[in-house]
């Protein structure tokens, strides 16, 4: 018995030491997750806080998180209040100086990007108010490029001795993700003019992006069930001006989708939202690939 | 395998909220048992998150003071009407509690249907998190849990039904926000269930606490459910062993 201690311990001590070596990096969503490994490879250990089938608004409190945002020496988070119900209470408890917000190993997507929906062209019958703006920004890809650039800089900064590299793989993945923007933007041409109706607002950035057009969502305030008055004028916009698909994410509930399918011609449509949030969506190529595809599936 | 959860810094603050949590929430969890009126606690806990809803509606939701005051002024509002209920209809009492409850909720919801941003207000002061708790913020609790165990304890039953319901309203008022509503139920219910005696309803208590933190901290599952699991495993293990024990011995 304390010999195989005695051996745990050891292995632990040598795993430890091995992992220490690498750059620790936090990341609040699977996207950053992604975005870090692909930046960091081999450099750099990926610790990620959510998994796709969270909402990433509000999280259960587990000791491990509270240990590695405590060793990190970088954390990216989406920002602009998504996480704003865990994440000011976990970096107290944390306490971590190396990952403070303001600090060089804080990375804030939602600081690189310029955020839709900012409240003075909000209006607030519209929906939930996120007051910079709506935090979803992942799902427009030029976005990512843009986080990843920041990324790249911050890995540089914090691991100068391996600062080649880090150059090296970022120039890589910039090349290897203008290239397939292109491809996505090429295929999803069809999609220009799509009109979805949206399970919450989550989409905003996709929309935008592919040129989807959405005609209503169905519960404005997460957490908040809709008024049947809301629900009845969604209803008649639907069947006045016709929607092809309602979009949910892996991690809601599909109810409300099929609550309108069951009453509508509109299919309900489950969409990875993030790296993870079905089998294809392993990284953030196969997320964006599988996007495109079952929208275009949808419209035929 | 290491499991970076079980640091004893991390874990520390949340034991110790356990200890402050079930020092007042064990004798009163006896009382409550005792009188039949289970639910109690989900209802005054409602009762404090109308009071912040309604603060943050008439815009004073910017002091954390006014928030609590608002918070402790609705839960002790709730318990007082729940004194004069109880007397007056007693043999109900139990469903007026589930009645009030699902009516606060829902007022609740109703009052947030306007206002978004409350919604956040509701959640925190209805789903405190255990971990989250550093070391400040066990200081309020401290002070105001002090004199209400010296008032339980130093009056006992002088303090009459009145006395009873105030203390209980500020004990949950305190509990929810730092614990949740879940741990808060647990930690009243369980160990008053698994035992008579006060003592080994304490280590019942701390017995749950304690195995449901290590739990989370090695298997990495978040803390409060896995606290809540554990609390009512020592509570059935307490049970089996112990009560065909008192049974015999005919305590009470």
């Amino acid at each position: 018995m304390r010999k195989i201690l005695l051996t745990m311990l050891v292995t632990s001590l040598l795993w430890a030491d091995s992992a220490a070596a690498r750059l620790q990096i936090f990341a609040c969503e699977p996207e950053w997750g992604a975005l870090a490994s692909e930046l960091g490879g081999e450099l750099v250990s990926v610790f990620t806080a959510t998994t796709a089938q969270q909402d990433p608004h509000h999280i259960q409190a587990r000791p491990a998180l509270i240990a590695q945002l405590r060793r990190a020496d970088l954390a990216i988070c989406t920002g602009a209040e998504l996480e704003a119900g865990w994440l000011p209470m976990l970096q107290r408890r944390a306490n971590n100086p190396r990952t403070a917000p303001g600090s060089l190993g804080f990375l804030e997507a939602a600081a690189q990007v310029e955020l839709l929906e900012r409240p003075q062209r909000l209006d607030r019958a519209d929906g939930d108010v996120h007051a910079s703006g709506n935090p979803h920004l992942h799902l427009d890809p030029r976005n990512i490029a843009r986080v990843a650039a920041a990324l790249s800089q911050r890995l540089i900064a914090l691991d100068p001795g391996n600062a080649d590299a880090y150059r090296r793989r970022g120039e890589d993945f910039q090349q290897r993700w203008q290239a397939a923007i292109a491809t996505w933007e090429q295929r999803a041409r069809p999609l220009q003019g799509m009109r979805i109706v949206v399970a919450h607002n989550d989409w905003v950035y996709l929309e935008r992006w592919l040129g989807l057009q959405r005609i209503a969502a169905l519960e404005p305030r997460p957490g908040i069930p809709p008024s049947s008055g809301h629900l009845a004028t969604v209803l008649a916009k639907v069947q006045q001006e016709g929607a092809t698909a309602v979009l949910y994410a892996a991690y809601q509930d599909r109810r409300p989708a099929d609550w309108l399918a069951a009453r509508s011609p509109v299919q309900p449509l489950r969409l990875p939202y993030t790296v993870g949030g079905s089998q294809r969506a392993t990284d953030l190529f196969g997320l964006f690939d599988e996007t495109i595809d079952l929208l275009l599936e949808a419209l035929q | 395998m290491s499991a970076p959860g079980l640091e004893w810094s991390i874990l520390a603050p949340a034991l110790a909220a356990g200890a402050l949590v079930l020092s007042t929430h064990v004798p009163l969890g006896r009382q409550v048992l005792q009188r039949g009126i289970i639910f109690i606690d989900l209802a005054i806990a409602q009762f404090a998150a109308l009071g912040v809803i309604v603060a943050a509606l008439m815009g004073w939701d910017n002091s954390p003071l006014a928030t609590q005051a608002a918070a402790a002024s609705a839960a002790l509002a709730g318990a007082l009407t729940m004194t004069w209920t109880e007397r007056r209809w007693p043999w109900i009492q139990e469903a007026i509690i589930g009645a009030a409850f699902v009516t606060a909720a829902s007022l609740s919801l109703l009052l947030l249907a306007g206002n978004p941003q409350a919604g956040e207000h509701l959640q925190d002061i209805l789903a405190g998190q255990i971990l989250w708790i550093s070391w400040p913020d066990l200081l309020p609790a401290l002070l105001l849990y002090m004199p209400l165990l010296g008032l339980w304890f130093g009056f006992g039953e002088r303090l009459g039904r009145i006395g009873f319901y105030l203390l209980f309203a500020a004990a949950v008022t305190v509990s929810v926000q730092l614990v949740g509503i879940y741990l808060v139920f647990a930690s009243l219910i369980l160990p008053a269930l698994a035992t008579r005696g006060l003592k080994s309803a304490y280590l019942v208590g701390a017995a749950g606490y304690a195995s449901g933190l290590l739990a989370s901290g090695g298997l990495d599952l978040p803390a409060g459910p896995a606290i809540v699991c554990a609390l009512a495993l020592c509570a059935l293990l307490c049970a089996l062993l112990l009560r065909p024990h008192a049974d015999v011995t005919g305590d009470g």
